[in-house]
């Protein structure tokens, strides 16, 4: 074992706890070709692959669970090869991260509108393979939008260019069967690793909007309130540019806010239309950065007393779960408080649109929870309350959203990446195939 | 691996308490453990990193290094792992950027030094590269080994033209003065750092300073010590500094290295006395100063342990915009010359400030700074580089480019 290796466990999850010498090697390619190089080898050795992008994914699927394998990080492969202002878009390597496309784009006058929360660590790798989104999802889509096309290398090697339409690839057949299944961009989406190794991607640019914007908050009474007005931003197709949610919040960490919130920000012509679908009162530039700065710390900060955990991330409140989100709410926090939990944050990004694993897109609130995390229970034990909060979930009709939620409890989804793989091999993050959603494996990792 | 009982049998009674000891740093105490749980492994620390920058390898950033903490009951059995981490601790240049942008408040540089104390006193034998700086602070109170009565020779001669009453105020038993002057071993000993000398003791003058420099009454302010975690040898080095600056009856300390500061500021206890910047002493004394005749533009470098360590942000740019002084702002990154990097690992720190030069298009323009060991990284690679004590005399002389 070298610390090399070990170090490649590190990861936003709580699912951190690994069997390092299960990791044969880390590698930190900066080629497509070094990608196929360590590819080859983990193939001779009989090793599966498992992607890193920046390892702040909160599903653990860029732990590779506890098989023998090589963990291949794009941490080096960060170039911007193509920039094309006039048709709008940028060929990039896997792992840059939207802030640093955007530091280059922006001084061109041109942005990539993909902005989580995580945007300084989150690779477009990891991105597209969780399908992520942020605070203006609502206005620019989730990542699987905003990307045109995609190199992926295969287990054996072979490679493919995945776009909308279907699969290009040198070997014929290949695509011929694939492009058969209808493969496109919605597959590699949220495929959290599991298909192929991607090593670029061609995203999509647009000018640099110099819109003025106003901010707002909206404080509701209940949770029922939040979701209403959520639910009437949704049907008015609300044209706010920013929305995130601060929907409960430790007294610890939420300064003089009465969550539940909603930071909002859109053009000043707009705010008579938003007035219909919520009260708000309007904050200065000043006081909107607060507001934005103590949204985007509250996964990263501590209760004074304890420490905060990612226990379940990703609930994915829509139509009817959006509008009764008061009875949810109450039911998610008596699980936690029955188990031991003492809830610490609840936010997100509202209004919001994901993915389901069919790919019919969802409109609501995706909100993420962070406990703080009791001292006298057991990894498994934690990872039984995950699995209690996923069937909770689901009778609630609160649909997780792929990026978070343990990916393939999502039937849908997993079934038709297995189909797929069949086809193109299924060398890369096998585990997350294990019986009952790898539930044994993860629960040894917490 | 063997196990304990094995080692015994087959390896000399001495050699047995140096393997036991090997494991012993890797146990993290209750107290520790709760701060190193504190960090959510977001990775926002990452890019942030001067190691992690020029190695592109998890292991040297901060949120790689705090994992294996978290980690270390699952691997803490492993004497090589073991001894990677305790050198991985001192690949570290100890400029607190990642304490700077962790949102969660992990206080990434106490546990760095506290996990410094634990490797060296664990295990020794692996530090053995550190043993002459140890054995010359201990013995001769200064890094380079030099006779300590040498402290004021390198510079003295060199300033008495301009300053001629210059050995008056080489502090001797009983002499007394409002400021005493800590000029630290980079300064007391490097040629390269003569100018800086010859302009801060030329401000004070102009200033009409009541002045002191401590000459072969100074010790080493123990800074490298503390970076090694002996704070007993710091502590050694301290008293006796402390017992000559209060003989001196000194209201101030002033210096012009940063490191030297944090020890006089945080670590002296003085009972009356306060540690001072040069900076912060001509900027509080000076509410205008003359505008200096250098027309270029310049690269401010903020020294890590001035502007994060000790929060001294302010006093420096304010000086140069008194003295109409043109500049830049730099990436708050380290020159990769902190932490006793360029001891542990001279590469690793090269490549710092090689990518830093690079990238900061620093062959193009002259670095202003405020630190003798910036300087002398600087120097090292080519940069040209001024201390702002340099401008500020200049000026006061009317002259400057
Ligand atoms: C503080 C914090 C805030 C967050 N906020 C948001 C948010 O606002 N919105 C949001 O969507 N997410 C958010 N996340 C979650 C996380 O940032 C996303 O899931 C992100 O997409 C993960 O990207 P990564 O580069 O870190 O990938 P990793 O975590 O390294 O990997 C994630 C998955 O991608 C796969 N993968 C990575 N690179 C490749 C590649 N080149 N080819 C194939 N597969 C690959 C991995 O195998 C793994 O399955 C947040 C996380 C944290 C810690
Ligand atoms: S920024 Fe803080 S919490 Fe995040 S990985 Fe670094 S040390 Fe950990
Ligand atoms: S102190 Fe500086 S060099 Fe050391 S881990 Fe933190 S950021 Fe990196």
């Amino acid at each position: 074992m070298k610390l090399r290796d070990v170090v490649a466990g590190a990861n936003a999850s709580m699912y951190h706890r690994l069997d390092f010498q299960k990791i044969r090697g880390v590698y930190y390619p900066r080629s497509e070709a070094e990608v196929v190089e360590a590819i080859e080898q983990a193939r001779a050795k009989g090793y599966e692959i498992t992607p890193k992008g920046g390892g702040s994914g909160l599903s653990g699927a860029c732990t590779g669970g506890n098989r023998d394998r090589f963990i291949v990080s794009t941490l080096q492969m960060k170039e911007l090869l193509t920039i094309s202002k006039d048709q709008g878009y940028v060929d990039v390597q896997p792992g840059a991260t939207p802030d640093e496309i955007n530091e280059v784009l922006e001084p061109m006058g041109m942005k990539l509108y993909v902005s989580p929360s995580s945007r300084d660590i989150a690779t477009l790798g990891g991105l597209l393979a969780t399908d992520g989104g942020g605070n203006d999802t609502w206005a620019n889509g989730t990542m699987r939008d905003n990307t045109v096309r995609v190199k992926m290398v295969l287990y054996d090697g072979r490679r493919l260019i995945v776009d909308w339409e279907g699969v290009r690839s040198d070997d014929a057949e290949l695509a011929l069967e694939l492009n058969k299944k209808d493969m496109t961009i919605h597959d590699v989406a949220s495929a959290h690793g599991t298909l192929g190794f991607v090593t670029e991607l061609r995203v999509t640019i647009r000018p640099l909007v110099e819109e003025h914007l106003m901010g707002a908050i909206a404080v509701y009474e209940d949770f029922d309130a939040l979701g209403s007005a959520l639910d009437r931003m949704i049907k008015s197709e609300t044209p706010i540019r920013y929305g995130e949610a601060i929907v409960e919040a430790h007294k610890d960490v939420r300064d003089d806010l009465t969550p539940p919130i909603l930071i909002l920000e859109f053009p000043e012509k707009e705010k008579a239309s938003i007035a219909e679908t919520t009260d708000f009162e309007e904050v200065d530039s000043g006081e909107l950065e607060r507001l934005k700065d103590i949204r985007i710390k509250l996964p990263k900060r501590n209760p004074n007393e304890g420490v905060q955990a990612a226990l379940f991330e990703g609930y994915g409140f829509f139509e009817d779960s959006l509008r009764g989100m008061q009875s949810r709410m109450e039911a998610i926090n008596g699980l936690l408080i029955e188990d031991g939990f003492e809830p610490f944050a609840k936010y997100g990004h509202g209004p919001s649109k994901w993915y389901l694993g069919d790919n019919t897109p969802a409109f609501g609130l995706i909100m993420h929870s962070r406990e703080i995390r009791p001292t006298d229970k057991t990894g498994k034990e934690l990872f039984e309350t995950v699995l209690k909060i996923v069937d909770l979930c689901d009778d609630m009709g609160i649909t997780p959203k792929p990026e978070h939620k343990w990916p393939f409890s999502d039937k849908a989804k997993k079934t038709r990446i297995e189909e797929l793989r069949t086809i193109i091999g299924e060398g890369f993050n096998a585990f997350i195939f294990e019986p009952e959603c790898a539930s044994e494996t993860l629960s040894s990792m917490v | 691996m063997m196990d304990i009982k094995t080692v015994r049998k087959e390896h000399s009674i001495n050699y047995i308490p140096l393997l036991l000891l090997t494991r012993i740093p890797l146990r993290i105490s209750a107290r520790l453990m709760s701060e190193i749980d504190r960090c959510v492994r977001c990775g926002s620390c990452l890019q942030f990193c001067p190691l992690f920058n020029v190695t592109g390898e998890e292991q040297f950033s901060p949120r790689g290094k705090l994992y294996l903490l978290q980690v270390m009951d699952l691997i803490e059995n492993d004497e090589e792992l073991g001894r990677d981490f305790r050198r991985l601790l001192f690949q570290c240049t100890m400029c607190g950027r990642c304490k700077d942008v962790c949102s969660s408040d992990v206080d990434l540089l106490k546990i760095w030094h506290e996990q410094r104390a634990k490797a060296v006193g664990a295990a020794p034998f692996e530090f053995e590269y550190l043993d002459s700086l140890r054995d010359s602070l201990a013995n001769v109170y200064n890094i380079y080994g030099l006779d300590p009565d040498d402290r004021a020779i390198y510079w003295l001669d060199e300033v008495e033209d301009e300053i001629p009453n210059i050995h008056d105020r080489v502090y001797t038993n009983g002499k007394t003065a409002e400021i005493m002057v800590f000029l630290g071993c980079l300064m007391s000993f490097r040629s390269s750092q003569l100018d800086v000398v010859k302009s801060f003791l030329k401000a004070l003058e102009i200033v009409d300073a009541d002045y002191l420099v401590m000459g072969a009454e100074e010790f080493c302010c123990g800074h490298p010590l503390h970076l090694t975690g002996d704070e007993s040898g710091a502590d050694n080095l301290r008293k006796h500094n402390r017992s000559v600056i209060e003989a001196a009856g000194a209201k101030k300390v002033i210096t012009g290295c940063p490191g030297c500061l944090i020890q006089l500021r945080k670590y002296h206890n003085f009972e009356s006395a306060v540690a001072m910047h040069h900076t912060e002493f001509f900027d509080h004394l000076l509410e205008v100063m003359p505008a200096t005749k250098r027309t270029e533009t310049f690269a401010y470098h903020d020294p890590c342990e001035l502007g994060r360590i000790l929060d001294v942000k302010e006093e420096p740019r304010s000086v140069l915009n008194k003295l109409g002084v043109k500049y830049r702002e730099m990436d708050l990154s380290c020159c990769g010359g902190g932490g006793l990097l360029r001891m542990t690992d001279p590469n690793l720190s090269d490549k710092i400030i090689q990518l830093k030069r690079a990238t900061e298009r620093l062959s193009e323009t002259t670095v202003v700074t405020a630190c003798p060991s910036c300087r002398e990284v600087f120097l090292s690679n080519e940069i040209q580089t001024v201390d702002i004590v340099e401008l500020m005399a200049e000026a006061f002389e009317g002259g400057g480019g």
